[in-house]
């Protein structure tokens, strides 16, 4: 059985066409299922559990990267297949995974083309697409034996799923983009360096890949993981290894 | 001047399409990047390619392709499968394959490697060691006894 999850900006009127299409496809392909409309104060993880227990053997996302990042951080370890319907701007996931935007992703989730997808763990939580620690002090280090440090203030993103765009400055027309690999996470640290008497200007990034890392900060920094904020001052991030089981497009980076 | 209007729009398009595919190649391709103003110390070890442009202390170790940008510093032992050079390494380094030591490079250690590139202007100050010298040095003593060795046994006849 098949249980729709629809992100509540779905909801606007820009959106119905496109929703209607989808809707009209899903009937088409003969796996239209049940809907459910997510709200700001609607507990994702506790709808999918009650609706696997009511027998749901697929959950179908419905929104952006926002949505992605929201249902599954805190459903990672539901026992079903999950799927992704890419629906308005802001989806950079569903390139990663090969699935189209529009109503051509239903023919990728009617393929079920299962893949099981790596996940990030940060402090015993878990993270799909990406992790931002906002500038601040901080020291790095990966798998215990290395260390990187920087003068001033750094900024550390940390990539699962979600491709990292940046640009050199302001004038740099085009950003650059880094995909994350399979297997393995992916750190940009970008070191702040103060040159003139107000402002910091941002520096190229380092890329490091790891698979266990600590940030220890000199202070208290802010992190926002998912769409989640919060604020630490030791954070330990590692990779779970295939633990959601996704359905995916033959054109995905992996 | 229509057709001349749309050759320059494609031929602009078309830079820009090569641009981008390039930019996206060269980020890709790398693996591990240590930027600028950035502090890296420990064993660093990788399994791909590795281009520095900040400071590196420790130890560095990868398989693939070693860069060491201009302004970039190395106070390390270097074991890379190659290497290209641009900026100081402090240490000994051993690279399997090519060394390329552009204009700006500085190294001051003992540097062990199969083929060596070097740019005028480059300074070095360490001991060189090719596998391709001590196979010939080899040889060459092989002949020198061989050499002595007939002209003993020319000798010993007459006598």
């Amino acid at each position: 059985m098949y249980v729709y999850l629809y992100d509540n900006f779905v909801r606007d009127k820009k959106h119905s066409s496109a929703l209607k299409a989808l809707e009209i496809s899903l009937t088409d392909y003969g796996i239209a299922g049940k809907t459910i409309r997510l709200n700001n104060y609607s507990d994702a993880k506790s709808i999918i559990y009650d609706e696997i227990k009511r027998g749901a053997t697929t959950v179908v996302m419905v929104g952006n990267d926002k949505t992605f990042g929201q249902v599954l951080s805190g459903s990672a370890t539901a026992a079903c297949l999950f799927g992704f319907l890419p629906i308005g701007p802001g989806n950079t996931i569903a390139e990663v995974l090969g699935i189209p935007v529009g109503p051509e992703a239903t023919t990728v989730l009617s393929r079920r083309r299962k893949e099981r997808l790596d996940v990030g763990v940060m402090n015993n939580r878990y993270f799909i697409s990406q992790l931002h620690v906002f500038p601040s002090r901080v020291e790095v280090f990966y798998d215990e034996r290395l260390k990187v440090s920087a003068t001033d203030k750094m900024e550390v993103i940390v990539c699962n799923l979600q491709p990292f765009y940046w640009q050199r400055n302001k004038k740099d027309i085009q950003p650059h983009i880094v995909h994350p690999q399979d297997g393995k996470l992916e750190a940009f640290l970008r070191p702040l360096t103060k040159r003139h008497w107000f402002g910091y200007t941002y520096e190229e990034p380092s890329i490091f890949p790891f698979e266990t890392m600590e940030i220890r900060g000199l202070e208290p920094f802010a992190v926002e993981a998912d769409g989640r904020l919060t604020k630490e001052i030791r954070l330990k991030i590692s990779l779970a290894r295939h633990k959601v089981e996704m359905i995916v497009g033959r054109d995905r980076k992996f | 001047m229509i057709f001349q209007k749309k050759s320059s729009h494609i031929s602009v398009e078309n830079d820009l399409a090569e641009l981008e595919a390039n930019s996206s190649r060269t980020v890709d391709d790398v693996e591990t990047v240590v930027g600028p103003s950035v502090n890296v110390e420990g064993d660093f070890a990788s399994e791909g390619n590795i281009i520095v442009k900040g400071s590196v202390a420790g130890s560095v170790r990868t398989s693939k392709h070693l860069s060491v940008e201009q302004g970039a510093r190395i106070i390390a032992n270097v074991r890379a499968g190659s290497a290209q050079v641009a900026g100081e390494v402090r240490g000994n380094m051993k690279i399997k394959d090519v060394l390329e030591l552009t204009s700006t490079a500085r190294i001051v250690g003992d540097v062990e490697v199969k083929t060596i590139i070097i740019e005028a202007g480059a300074l070095v100050f360490g001991k060189f060691m090719m596998p391709g010298i001590e196979g010939t040095e080899k040889s060459g003593r092989t002949l020198k006894n061989g050499q002595t060795k007939k002209a003993e046994a020319e000798e010993s006849p007459v006598q």
